[in-house]
């Protein structure tokens, strides 16, 4: 049961991650951080007390340079792990598993669950939250009742994932790295755009899961579907909110390549099983056998530095003779 | 019934009535369960305080004794915080949801009735889901505001007036011309939780990321337990168990059937109207700070009934105690597995305790006889 359990879990995380639609009041405008004193350059050291506004739209003041950090998503933890604050987490949930420094760093959200006694006990001076009820916004409520700083990061495309390590940059005191790395990853973003440019844009079918015959995938303007685009395909999407698609939907937008995110989680996700569904057969890529396995899934549906990671891989699975 | 005319049999007033020591054996029994299942669960949870530091805490912050801290200030926030009144918000919906089990099992003259069976909690569930998905569909949207007013969140504020509001519909549906018979308010609470129950599906396929939420709510959940969720449902829940203790003795006559009942010289449609409010209050102040939690309300009465029998008087009481100890070690359990739903822990602890007693019980009496 437990066995069963836990990629689906995993699955429903990832789908709740990446595949949804963009959250009102967050989709418009990435967050923001203005230092409370104006003279504050970007390039400067952060003067606290800092005031922010998050991806939930929430003013957050934090107060002095945190020291003790509790990150509530995987996503957050690489952030600011890659912000050299590693050493800084006091709580991090059972999901992370990168880098692998934070696997002795004590679990406060098990199971999904986030055990607020456990967040509480830690001390944080900093809670780094998820938005679009990953965090659920009862338990985000409850931590900023009890006097926490609580941040919402939620980005839902690479303009904001690149406004999230900024915004960390600033919170942390860390605004040089922050610079270096966006800058990075911009750099290889941009290779990428470059490799694909100009190709065939396929039309690509990413699926996040099946289950029960309803088939999850990107969702109309979803992060993984402007990952798809980027990566130079045309995203097959699904509906915004409930980011699934019926089959007939599927077999008229005729996918010309299949991406199985869910083949990460289970290995009976093959290009063979799913050639062999009833009703697939038809599709242009079950004939031309473009179906490929994407173990990449964690890095394409985790939303921290190493998306860039997640993005090469989609554009190396749907322009290949780009790479070669 | 007759014993009730002879003043002279004092010791069993009505219809085999508890006897002076039985009832304090099982009153004074049931708070002293309640009250040591109580300071065991502020006592356990996921982070370990001392025993020590848990008195002391209690003891600065509840009575104001001069306490030096000893203590770091998150134990304190976690006792004081967290627990304490999470373990009473598990007391308080725990023996609302028994006690209002207790009200419609008799009202209803159903085994199978619980506090949910005439619509609240479709209602309350409706309204809670909405509470939950709203905020994400309608961006910006006003009742955001007016629950704020409250001080309450809008999911709670939603669910109460849902549960509330849906029997107040059921009742008014089912009424007739020559009163309210009582399958056809089953059957009508049957209809309505239904249509309702197609309107939370509807919303849940809809939802999206906020199903694990929703999820999380229909289960029954006292994660997100306050003190100011606890300032709205507690005087609720406190008035509607000191009217509906005080109606002993009507319940027991409407067990009797409503014909009887009238004969004896009851108001057979305005009681059932009034214990059908009160009753409907405590379930939907509980379930607004809970969520649906299963089998309390259905289980604790029938429980009790096998071992004290069916007399109110002590029956009412004893539910409202033995109700609240069990949620509160069922949601001890929940928390310390994890912070799984209240609502699996009371049915995995509690329906093999049940089957137990039924097959134990010589006479087994799940319907209040008459």
């Amino acid at each position: 049961m437990a066995s069963r359990l836990r990629p689906r879990l995993l699955l429903a995380l990832s789908l709740l991650l990446a595949a949804c639609a963009p959250a009102p009041g967050a989709s418009e405008s990435s967050a923001t951080a203005s230092p409370s004193s104006p003279s504050a350059t970007p390039e400067a050291a952060t003067s606290y007390p800092l005031t922010l506004t998050d991806d939930a739209g929430r003013e957050v003041t934090i107060a002095a340079d945190p020291e003790r950090i509790a990150s509530l998503a995987p996503s957050n933890t690489e952030i600011a792990c890659a912000l050299g604050s590693c050493d800084q987490l006091v709580g991090v949930t059972d999901y992370d598993d990168y880098p692998p420094e934070v696997a002795d760093v004590e679990k406060v959200v098990v199971f999904a669950q986030v055990d607020v006694e456990k967040v509480v006990a830690a001390e944080p001076d900093l809670v780094l939250a998820a938005g679009n009820e990953l965090t659920p916004t009862a338990v985000i409520d409850q931590l900023s009742d009890l006097g926490m700083t609580v941040v919402v990061l939620y980005p839902e495309s690479l303009d904001e994932v690149y406004a999230n390590v900024e915004l960390l940059g600033v919170a942390l005191d860390e605004q040089a790295a922050a610079t270096e790395l966006v800058d990075g990853m911009r750099a290889r973003v941009q290779a990428a755009e470059e490799a694909v440019a100009g190709a065939e844009r396929p039309r690509t079918f990413y699926e996040v899961s099946i289950f029960e015959g309803t088939i999850y995938t990107a969702g109309e303007g979803s992060f993984i579907a402007s990952l798809i685009e980027t990566a130079g395909g045309e995203p097959i999407t699904g509906g915004a909110l409930s980011t699934s698609i019926a089959l007939e939907d599927l077999v008229a937008a005729d996918p010309e390549l299949i991406l199985l995110g869910d083949a990460a989680y289970d290995p009976t996700v093959t290009a063979e099983s799913v050639a062999a569904r009833p009703g697939w057969g038809e599709m242009t890529a079950v004939r031309d056998g473009r179906i490929q396995p994407m173990l990449e899934d964690p890095l394409i549906t985790r939303p921290g530095p190493r998306i860039v990671d997640g993005l090469e891989a989609l554009a190396r699975a749907i322009q290949p003779d780009r790479f070669d | 019934m007759r014993a009730a005319a002879a003043p002279s049999v004092t010791t069993r007033p009505l219809i085999g009535g508890p006897t002076l020591t039985r009832a304090a054996l099982v009153l004074g029994g049931g708070t002293l369960l309640l009250g040591v299942v109580v300071v065991v669960a502020v006592a356990m949870g996921s982070v370990g305080v001392g025993l020590g530091d848990t008195a002391a805490i209690l003891g600065r912050r509840l009575l104001g004794l001069p306490l030096t801290e000893s203590w770091a200030p998150s134990a304190e926030t976690i006792i004081f915080e967290l627990r304490l009144p999470r373990v009473l918000t598990a007391m308080l919906v725990g023996g609302g949801l028994a006690l209002a089990g207790t009200v419609f099992q008799a009202l209803l003259r159903n085994p199978l009735a619980d506090p949910y069976v005439i619509g609240t909690a479709a209602g309350a569930s409706l309204g809670a889901v909405l509470g939950i998905v709203a905020p994400l569909l309608l961006p910006g949207l006003a009742i955001g505001a007016a629950s704020a007013w409250l001080g309450l969140g809008i999911v709670q504020l939603l669910a109460f007036v849902g549960g509330l509001g849906t029997v107040l519909l059921v009742y008014a549906v089912a009424r007739g011309t020559g009163g309210t018979p009582v399958v056809t308010l089953l059957l009508v609470g049957y209809a309505i939780s239904s249509i309702l129950a197609a309107g939370i599906a509807l919303l849940m396929f809809a939802s999206g990321r906020a199903l694990g939420a929703i999820f999380g709510w229909l289960m029954g959940s006292l994660t997100g337990a306050s003190w100011v969720d606890l300032a709205f449902a507690a005087p609720l829940l406190a008035l509607s168990f000191i009217f509906l203790l005080a109606r002993w003795r009507r319940l027991n006559v409407l067990l009797l059937g409503d014909a009887q009942a009238s004969h004896l010289g009851v108001e057979v449609e305005r009681e059932k109207l009034g214990l059908t409010m009160l009753a409907t209050l405590a379930t939907s102040a509980a379930v607004a700070i809970s969520g649906t939690i299963g089998f309390v309300g259905l289980v604790v009465p029938h429980l009790l009934r096998l071992v004290i029998g069916p007399d109110h008087r002590l029956l009412l009481p004893a539910s409202l105690l033995f109700g609240a100890a069990l949620l509160v070690v069922a949601d001890l359990g929940a928390r310390l597995a994890g912070g799984i739903p209240v609502g699996i822990i009371t049915a995995l602890i509690g329906a093999p305790f049940f089957i137990w007693l039924l097959r134990r019980s010589r006479a087994i009496r799940p319907v209040p006889s008459p």
